[in-house]
């Protein structure tokens, strides 16, 4: 194999499938990236046996078709120091050499031919969503996902598709995270739990700039994601997830409604002093006014008031400010709704036309 | 054809279950000799009692119509009807013990009355009972048991080495005598006196006698009266603690009894002064009225049924709490364990010893009992504000059930600023990032940084949580369903409502689950499902969990502090010192939560012995 490329193009391909290659595993030739150059052009493939990436480098020269095996954290690093416009890369067996200006690196490569092959998928549901409002659901709902080892959904996702519309809800058992869009394609329903492993790389191997809509395919256990020839390809998870329509409050005995920034910005000052070993803020709706309090033993408290509008008898409440401050930093909606009944129930934050945020209060105090 | 045994066999059957080894034989003549009013009792051994065992006391003795009835089964002078039985006072109550012994031995009674101007005797061989006899003695019995087991071969080959059984006994003989400090005790073995207890003398001599001086050195005198329960002995520091629970005695009523209850409540009480595996050293006596403690559970006696169970095991529990609370504000001082143990290797104990003066005037050996080193230390520590603060706090810490003797007894004890006084003002280096290395007025000592740590945090989150009101929950927005083991399940379901108090709210969910609608907010970021198995967790003889509430706030403190700190993290000097200055008003500054010390103490005269400059 030998091609000519230009070095920043090929970089940009790295970044999408270098963060696949694990760090560590019983199988190190997974920690290489596969380089694959035909008539048609170059790819990249990157895989870690449950997630697996392809990706097309643009500007080169294929001199001579072949494949060969990059070691992923080398070859990147490499590609980051690098300054000269364009690279030789030629592999010969057993190794790889990366010609620039500046000299020349022989990496060791492994066998391409032990490289795991691309996993075959079965095609199934398809549905076409628009990219940018995709990324910016992922980036709404994988915070709140769990992290930790409970019943539900370890670090994963649930996508739903139903009627027309992409559900993406994601929940630690404490809050809840649901995003909206339309799709285009198959009217079949289906309800799968993705990765958030998988939905990140997507994150960095898609540009939400592309007028290209994302395709995604489901099949009974993989899903598919596919833009401007990249292709992620991602088990599924097969954990139970919970019934999030039970979840969300049907009815609330107050509305509120209340400024993003500001109540951003309040919250982060009140939460200063509760950063004790309990992360706590009160709020106290009452009139046209929510009063912010929190209190560390042996540090301090804050108060602080600001303007709202009330419909409904309003009361206390109080919430982990750090779980409200993630919800919020993602939405761009000026005026944020709330409904809310009691500090025992859940309250409903209206983020966005298509975002809405679950909390569950903390009581007992 | 089915027949009625004879009366021979059913007492060799019965003997089966009181008399195993030379061992029972002397349990029961013992106990016998105490109950007869005995001030003296000696038990000589041929053979580790394998050829012959007697036991002579000045007890009140037998006379010739007792005698007659001595070997017969049931018969007994202490219990005439089924209501005495709520009212036991000795230690021998059934009528099975002489019988059964009689039935698988040969034994001899001798025995006179201190009024009478003769004694008489009677035999049983093997459950053939001889005649009455007069004969020449002085006051008091004289039993002599030949030939244990003569008649039941298979029984006799399973007597382990005269050794084994000799040391058996001694052990027994020991542990009978903590309990009647006014008798004499002797034993002699093969004519050579082996352990000699004379009348009078304190528990900790007599401990110290039967088990080591050494040990005396690390035990706290404790005393606590409810009304009229009362729980008193000798409570072992964390240094005293032993692989075994050989030393983990507890008598109720004057009666040694291996109660699992109690003996739990104990534990418990040491249980964050202690490493996984290690085992308490206690010589505790509990007083109750009889009528409230049943006996009669088994033929060896030693488990006994409580009708205030709880009381008795806070009782047992508050009397170790307020001993480990001596013990870690009772100054420390040099040289004392060492001088009293000159021949103990340092390789062999793990860890240097932190010589301690428990008991000021209480027994213990302490050759220097005010060395100018502790009295400097003393001086060298901070305000006197400090000082109250750290009484205050020792004083609020009892529990308002804990009756005067008990405050007294503390008080009494003085205080100082425990091992960390006046270390905050002193250079240090430190070693590892984890040791602080001080020079002190008399030696040296070292501190484990991130023990202390974690003990300064502990008592931190334990304060606040006793001071708090409703502890804040985080609810859940869908409730977590975990199976369980049904008898796990049961457990958690029974302390539903302590758990609610710590913030944790569960709820039954049917079949084998339970639901969880709510986490201490303090938690928030643990999985529901590692608090409730943290929870779950048996740490071997933990199965009883007889405090839940305890052991919810105890674990939950320590996953609290854990989460709080960094293992490895490096403090810098303003934080030790601070660190140092918390650690002055700890509770228990001697040990982290989890049973490690904090601190050692090397003290000149060790630093010396370490360097040969001084001959032991």
């Amino acid at each position: 194999m030998k091609i000519l490329c230009d070095r920043q193009q090929l970089q940009e391909a790295f970044t999408v499938v270098g963060g696949i290659p694990p760090l560590k595993t019983p199988k190190p030739v997974i920690q290489s990236v596969l380089m694959d150059a035909t008539a048609d052009g170059v790819t990249l493939y990157a895989t870690d046996l449950e997630i697996s990436a392809k990706v097309p480098v643009d500007a080169v020269k294929v001199a001579e078709p072949g494949r060969t095996l990059l070691p992923a954290r080398e070859t990147s690093a490499l590609l980051r120091e690098l300054s000269d416009p364009t690279l030789t890369l030629s592999g010969q067996e057993g190794r790889t050499t990366i010609d620039a200006g500046t000299g020349s690196f022989v990496l060791v490569s492994n066998d391409p031919s032990q490289f795991p092959a691309e996993p075959e998928f079965k095609q199934g549901v398809e549905v076409e969503v628009p990219v940018r409002e995709f990324l910016d659901m992922i980036r709404r709902t994988s915070f709140a996902a769990a992290r930790e080892e409970t019943r539900y959904a370890i670090n994963g996702l649930l996508l739903e598709l139903k009627d027309g519309g992409a559900r993406l809800i994601g929940t630690d058992g404490r809050r809840l995270a649901l995003c909206y869009t339309e799709h285009g394609g198959d009217a079949q329903n289906s309800r799968v739990v993705i990765p958030i492993r998988a939905l990140q790389a997507l994150s960095k191997a898609v540009s939400d700039e592309s007028s290209e809509p994302l395709r995604i395919s489901i099949s009974s256990n993989q899903i598919r994601f596919a833009l401007d020839g990249t292709e992620l390809i991602s088990q599924l998870l097969d954990n139970r997830f919970p019934e999030y329509e039970q979840v969300i409050p049907k009815a609330a005995d107050s509305t509120i409604e209340i400024e993003r920034e500001h109540l951003e910005k309040n919250l982060r000052r009140v939460a200063i002093l509760s950063s004790g070993e309990v992360r706590m803020v009160r709020f106290k709706f009452e009139g046209s006014e929510v009063k912010l309090s929190a209190e560390s033993s042996g540090i301090g408290r804050a108060d602080l008031s600001m303007g709202i509008e009330l419909n409904g008898p309003g009361g206390s409440i109080s919430f982990n400010p750090d779980f409200l401050l993630d919800a919020l930093k993602v939405s761009d909606r000026e005026l944020v709704r709330i409904d809310m009944t009691d500090d025992s129930t859940p309250a409903k934050f209206t983020l966005g036309d298509s975002y809405t945020y679950i909390l569950m209060p903390i009581s007992g105090s | 054809m089915i027949r009625v045994l004879p009366p021979e066999v059913v007492n060799q059957i019965a003997a089966g279950e009181v008399v195993e080894r030379p061992f029972s034989v002397v349990k029961e003549l013992v106990e016998n000799s105490l109950d007869a009013g005995a001030t003296r009792v000696t038990v000589e051994l041929r053979d580790g009692g394998r050829e012959s065992i007697r036991i002579s006391d000045d007890g009140g003795g037998f006379t010739p119509a007792d005698l007659e009835l001595a070997f017969v089964s049931h018969a007994t002078s202490k219990l005439g009807s089924l209501a005495d039985l709520d009212h036991i006072a000795s230690l021998g109550f059934r009528g099975e013990a002489l019988a059964s012994i009689g039935s698988i031995a040969r034994v001899t009674i001798r025995s006179r009355r201190a009024d009478a101007d003769e004694g008489f005797e009677i035999t049983c061989e093997g459950g053939a009972i001889g005649p009455v006899r007069p004969c020449g003695c002085p006051p008091g019995t004289v039993i002599e048991v030949r030939d244990v087991f003569f008649n039941t071969p298979a029984r006799r080959r399973f007597l382990r080495t005269a050794r084994a059984e000799r040391a058996r006994i001694e052990d027994l003989l020991a542990r009978l005598a903590l309990a009647r400090l006014d008798v004499d005790f002797t034993l002699v073995a093969d004519d050579r006196e082996v352990l000699r207890l004379p009348a009078g003398e304190s528990l900790a001599d007599r401990v110290g006698r039967a088990f080591g001086s050494a040990l005396v050195e690390h035990l706290v005198e404790v005393e606590v009266r409810w009304d009229e329960y009362a729980a008193r002995g000798l409570v072992g520091t964390p240094d005293a603690a032993r692989r075994d629970a050989t030393l983990s005695l507890l008598y109720v009523n004057g009666r040694f009894t291996k109660d699992r209850s109690t003996a739990m409540a104990v534990r418990q009480a040491y249980r964050e002064f202690l490493m996984p595996g290690q085992q308490p050293v206690y010589f505790l006596e509990l007083s109750l009225p009889p009528d409230e403690v049943d006996v009669n559970v088994h033929p060896t006696k030693s488990e006994v049924r409580f009708l205030q169970g709880r009381r008795a095991c806070g009782i047992l529990h508050e009397a170790v709490t307020s001993g480990l609370r001596q013990a870690s504000a009772a100054p420390k001082r040099g040289g004392g364990a060492i001088a009293a143990s000159p021949d103990k290797p340092r390789a062999q104990a793990g860890f240097p010893e932190l010589p301690r003066d428990l008991f000021g005037a209480g027994g213990a050996q302490s050759l220097d009992p005010l060395p100018k080193s502790g009295a400097k230390l003393v001086d060298s520590s901070g305000p006197s504000a400090v000082r109250d603060a750290a009484l205050a706090a020792q004083g609020g810490a009892s529990t308002p059930s804990a009756a005067e003797p008990a405050a007294g007894h503390v008080a009494e004890t003085g205080f100082d600023d425990g091992p960390f006084g006046g270390l905050q003002e002193r250079r240090f280096l430190q070693v590892l990032d984890c040791y602080l290395v001080f020079e002190t007025d008399d030696g040296m000592v070292v501190v484990d940084q991130h023990a202390l740590h974690e003990r300064v945090l502990y008592e931190r989150f334990s304060k606040r949580h006793a001071a708090r009101g409703a502890v804040p929950v985080q609810n859940l927005l869908v409730p977590e369903v975990l199976e369980l083991a049904p008898s796990d399940k049961a457990w958690l379901l029974d302390q539903q409502e302590v758990l609610a108090d710590e913030g944790l709210r569960i709820e039954d969910f049917g079949g084998r689950s339970i639901a969880i609608h709510g986490v201490p907010a303090l938690l928030g970021r643990i999985a529901p499902r590692v608090l409730i198995e943290t929870l779950l967790r048996a740490d071997g003889e933990d199965e009883a969990r007889p405090r839940a509430r305890e052991i919810v706030a105890e674990r939950f403190h320590s996953m609290a502090c854990r989460a709080a700190i960094m293992s490895g993290d490096r403090l810098r000097e303003t934080e030790i010192r601070e660190l140092l200055a918390e650690a002055r008003e700890l509770d228990h500054p001697h040990n982290c939560p989890h049973g490690r010390p904090t601190v050692l103490t090397f003290s000149q005269e060790e630093l010396e012995r370490f360097f040969r400059r001084r001959v032991p």
